[in-house]
């Protein structure tokens, strides 16, 4: 009761007609940006931290502005994941998995509306977790070992095989790539440099983000070429309206990705592309009765966006309940609060209760004015597909180099951004999916720092590993994942029915 | 008619501002990704320094991450080392890769300019660990050097292990090879590991952590300054215990080596003035700084020192050979 | 046959990965160290390469002559773009970028200069000015 009420005020907080523009523009920013390729949530957050001081926002205005900015990137990053297979941020690669395909079959209106809705429900249902147990989840969180988080990177990577293609080989070893290229840079238990070859470009390793957009975006380009030009679209745009109907297939799955995602987000560090992966996999693994994931299912849109929606709320509850970000962008926004003499830590809930709860009703508020905003856009963005391939994707490879100079100004990123486009033409022409290559690059570095944290615990003792009831848990759940998925194939229900149709 | 004129005339003149050149070229690079320690520095201290009108227009800050900030360090050496507008945010994190030879070259490269304030550092354990002074500590890992395991937010050989491991020689611990270390992403990460039981003691900056201390979940048996802190007066220094150690966190700023002399007192001077600003002084004590001021030719010889100090740690501990 | 080259490839891969692993050591930090985990994931992923030498599955058709060249004259102009975007600047630069791919891709000469005419600036503006991103506006040859 008393939560509802502190809830109540907090509404009276952001209700104030300074703080309802700030939602509406940050929203309609954030989604935006998201939608840029080369620019996600973590560069939108930084770039309008000095705006907010330039207007001399108060850290309650400030921080609601940051946080629909950021919320609303997680709506955006699906745009250009289903109408280009270009994700907008790293979170949105699982959407082009059936997103895309979907655009393909000229229901990109379809896919737009699923996804909203289905990062409506996951956005909200986080804020409501958020509303309701946030300290003691946080309390909950710091039981989370080293060794436990080492089981859930497991369990993500022996999820993936399944995940896409016909040859499973083929996953796993993209997978592998994905890991191998996540271990350039400099290692960060020891400082020694691994497979930098003397360049200092490299010792901070590949940026996500730059292999995210030459995977996607540049072999796009290059797939276009093989053929005599046409002039034509890339996509059919196909209808305008989403129809109802196909929103509602998406519904059980928003519910499921929703769960698993706020789970991986309220993990410090393990974030929203986690939340993305572990929802669609799950999805795909207990729905995918007639093998027709992967080749346009909407449960294959709504799960993952669902993930990494409520991942991005449940990533809110780390940091304002314990002053630890749960992904780069929280991190960016408690950087932004220190600076406005706001400390974030253990005591934020007492000795700055407007601002929390003026923060969690911005967040009920800037859901709904996202779903607002987003459904009218739809015929917009269908339309963006009926554009010549003439004129869009050199505006997109424009707009991607830009994102990624304008942040890291320096041009080899944008060598190493073509790097990746030729890597992943050439791997797309053997029938190599690219969305693991991202998730081991994303994941990887977590998933040996977390084994080596743990052995350093236990001073080299691997059974540390096994000790954890929570780790031995989600051994046991990957197991059954894994068996759940052998049993199924060898009843032949997930028979590769579609496999020759994701090739036109 | 005359409409259609004044529109096309304002939205020329809108393109036209937009395209202005701003009024000064100042720029602060941030040797690091948005959101972080550097990051911070260059944003506050733009901030304040067009804030108290000691430069024109705003300061443009530039993120050029990579490699600990030896990116930005190449950078400005090979392309920027007279550009006199130009400052470099860097902290005693940077020093030490320096010292480790883990830049592409020695300080004596860049002109230091001065530091503004520094993170102190922490020894801390959870509120209902047995130990409950640096003696208890040190007393236990004497007797056997992997009892307690250890954690930073940085990697075996950064700062914080350093740190750490500068206590435990004052302590006379002959084997600190074989003390146990964990790095995590962050002071938090680290506290907040310590508070689930995983790690028993943390080593950091006390900024990043403050509010645990604020909210008791952790007890911090040494800050390592060498006067008690203003924000934490209460809390016990290492020196007052019988350790000689310290361990600052310093902010501060390089410029190119070319600058000239000229440049170089004027950035050192609007730097002081800065420094002595209101201003200031509160942005350090809310971000849990301590405002020191070293500038000019006193602060190179301090990095140059501190430079020194840090490799020979490095050697002692075996980071460098 | 393709299956087979690029488990050759992966093969190659994998296997200078795992090789370069075992110059990674330290004489302090965790017990694990800099070079195992390489070698967990260096060498499953050699023996799936060569499981793709063995017994491949997929055949690749590449594109002819004309798409090749079309797709090496792209790559081209992305690299120069590159190169070329501190020393000439961000709206020459991007201006060429955004004109050469549209050509490449079939746009009408007409149109295509007109996008490149108005992304170029409309792009700098957009990331500059609106968002507070600094970028060359002319490079340093020019200014």
């Amino acid at each position: 009761m008393e939560t509802l009420s502190l809830l109540w005020d907090g509404f009276a907080v952001a209700a104030l007609p300074i703080n309802l523009l700030l939602i509406v523009v940050g929203c309609f920013a954030g989604t935006l940006i998201g939608a840029l390729p080369g620019l996600g949530p973590v560069n939108g957050v930084a770039i309008l931290i000095p705006l907010t001081f330039a207007f001399g926002l108060d850290a309650t205005s400030s921080l609601i502005l940051l946080s629909a900015v950021y919320y609303g990137c997680m709506y955006g990053g699906r745009i250009s994941a289903i109408l280009l297979n270009i994700p907008g941020d790293e979170p949105a690669i699982m959407t082009t998995l059936d997103g895309y395909p979907m655009a393909k079959q000229g229901q990109a209106a379809d896919a737009l509306a699923i996804s909203g809705v289905a990062s409506f429900i996951g956005a909200t249902l986080a804020t409501i977790g958020l509303t309701l147990f946030a300290p003691m989840l946080a309390k909950a969180a710091i039981y989370f070992g080293p060794a436990d988080y080492f089981a859930l990177y497991v369990m993500a990577f022996a999820t993936i095989g399944g995940i896409t293609g016909a040859d499973p080989r083929k996953t796993l070893l993209a997978a592998l790539l994905g890991l191998m290229l996540g271990t350039v840079g400099l290692d960060p238990s020891t400082g020694v440099a691994r497979y930098t070859f003397g360049s200092f470009n490299l010792y901070d390793g590949f940026d996500p983000i730059v292999a995210l957009v030459g995977l996607f975006a540049i072999s796009e380009i290059l797939f276009f070429l093989e053929e005599k030009a046409h002039g034509g679209s890339m996509v059919p745009p196909g209808r305008v309206f989403p129809r109802l109907t196909r929103v509602k297939e998406g519904l059980g799955a928003s519910l499921r990705g929703s769960l698993i995602g706020f789970i991986a987000g309220i993990l410090p560090g393990a974030g929203a592309s986690l939340g993305a992966v572990m929802s669609y996999s799950f999805e795909k693994r207990i729905s995918d009765k007639k093998g027709t994931f992967g080749h346009g299912d909407p449960r294959g849109v709504a799960a993952p966006e669902a993930g990494n929606n409520a991942a991005s709320g449940g990533a809110l509850i780390p940091m304002l309940t314990l002053g630890v970000p749960g992904s780069g962008t929280t991190a960016v926004m408690l950087a932004m609060l220190i600076s406005l003499n706001i400390q974030p830590g253990p005591l934020l809930f007492e000795r700055s209760p407007d601002l929390v709860w003026g923060l969690v009703a911005a967040l009920y508020l800037a859901n709904f004015t996202l779903l607002i905003l987003n459904l009218p856009l739809i015929g917009m963005f269908t339309r963006v597909l009926g554009l010549p391939a003439w004129g869009l994707m050199p505006l997109v490879v424009a707009i991607s180099y830009l994102g990624v100079y304008a942040i890291t100004h320096a041009a080899f990123d944008l060598l190493i951004m073509v790097g990746f486009g030729i890597l992943g033409y050439v791997l797309r022409k053997l029938d190599f999916s690219l969305v693991p290559i991202v998730l081991g690059l994303l994941l990887g570095m977590d998933m040996e720092n977390n084994l080596r944290r743990a052995l350093s615990i236990s001073g080299g003792d691997f059974t540390v590993l096994v000790q954890s009831p929570i780790a031995l848990f989600i051994y046991a759940l990957t197991a059954a994942f894994l068996a759940l998925s052998l049993w199924l194939a060898r009843r032949g229900v997930v028979a590769p029915l579609h496999a020759e149709q994701a090739e036109d | 008619m005359i409409l259609k004129l004044n529109t096309a005339y304002a939205a020329g003149l809108a393109v036209g501002l937009l395209f202005a050149m701003p009024a000064t070229a100042a720029e602060c690079i941030a040797p690091a990704d948005p959101g972080g320690g550097w990051d911070f520095t260059c944003r506050e201290v733009g901030r304040l320094l067009s804030a108290e009108g000691l430069v024109d227009g705003n300061v443009q800050v530039t993120n050029m991450p990579g490699g600990v900030g030896a990116v930005a360090f190449a950078n400005v050496a090979s392309k920027r080392a007279n550009d006199p507008e130009l400052l470099v945010a860097t902290s005693t994190v940077g020093v030490t890769q320096i010292a480790q030879g883990k830049y592409p070259a020695g300080v004596e490269t860049m002109r230091w300019l001065a530091m503004l304030g520094a993170d102190v550092g922490v020894i801390a354990v959870d509120d209902d660990s047995p130990y409950q002074s640096l003696d208890d500590l040190m007393g236990a890992m004497k007797g056997d050097p992997a009892s307690v395991v250890t954690a930073g937010s940085t990697g075996a050989g950064g700062w914080d292990h350093i740190r750490l491991m500068m206590l435990a020689q004052a302590a006379g611990i002959e084997d600190i090879g074989s003390i146990r270390w964990v790095q995590f992403d962050g002071g938090g990460p680290a506290v907040t590991q310590m508070m689930g039981g995983q790690v028993g003691v943390v080593s950091t900056d006390l900024g990043e952590i403050k509010g645990f201390v604020e909210s008791g979940d952790i007890r911090v048996l040494a800050v390592l300054s060498d006067e008690p802190i203003s924000a934490f007066p209460d809390l016990p220094t290492a020196k007052s215990q019988g350790y000689d150690v310290t361990g600052y966190n310093w902010r501060g700023f390089y410029t190119g080596g070319g600058v000239s002399d000229e440049d170089y007192a004027a950035w050192v001077d609007r730097l002081q003035k800065l420094y002595n600003s209101e201003g200031w002084q509160e942005t350090a004590k809310a971000s849990g700084l301590e405002p020191i001021w070293r500038g000019g030719e006193e602060f190179s010889a301090y990095v140059a020192e501190q430079n020194e100090q840090m490799a020979e740690i490095s050697r002692q501990i075996g980071v460098i050979q | 046959m393709s299956d087979r080259l690029a488990g050759f490839a992966f093969f190659l891969l994998a296997t200078g990965y795992v090789w370069l692993s075992a110059g990674y050591t330290t004489s302090f930090g965790d017990p694990l160290g800099p070079a195992i985990f390489p070698r967990i994931i260096g060498i499953p992923a050699i023996l799936l390469s060569l499981s793709l030498v063995i017994w491949p599955r997929h055949n690749a058709t590449w594109a002819g002559p004309a798409g090749l060249m079309r797709q090496g004259v792209a790559v081209a102009i992305l690299l120069a773009y590159a190169l070329l975007l501190e020393p000439v600047g961000f709206v020459p630069m991007t201006f060429i970028a955004v004109l050469g791919l549209g050509l490449l891709m079939g746009a009408p000469p007409l149109p295509g200069l007109l996008v490149a005419v108005v992304a170029a600036p409309g792009l700098y503006l957009l990331f500059d000015r609106l968002m507070g991103l600094p970028l060359p506006l002319l490079g340093t040859w020019i200014s």
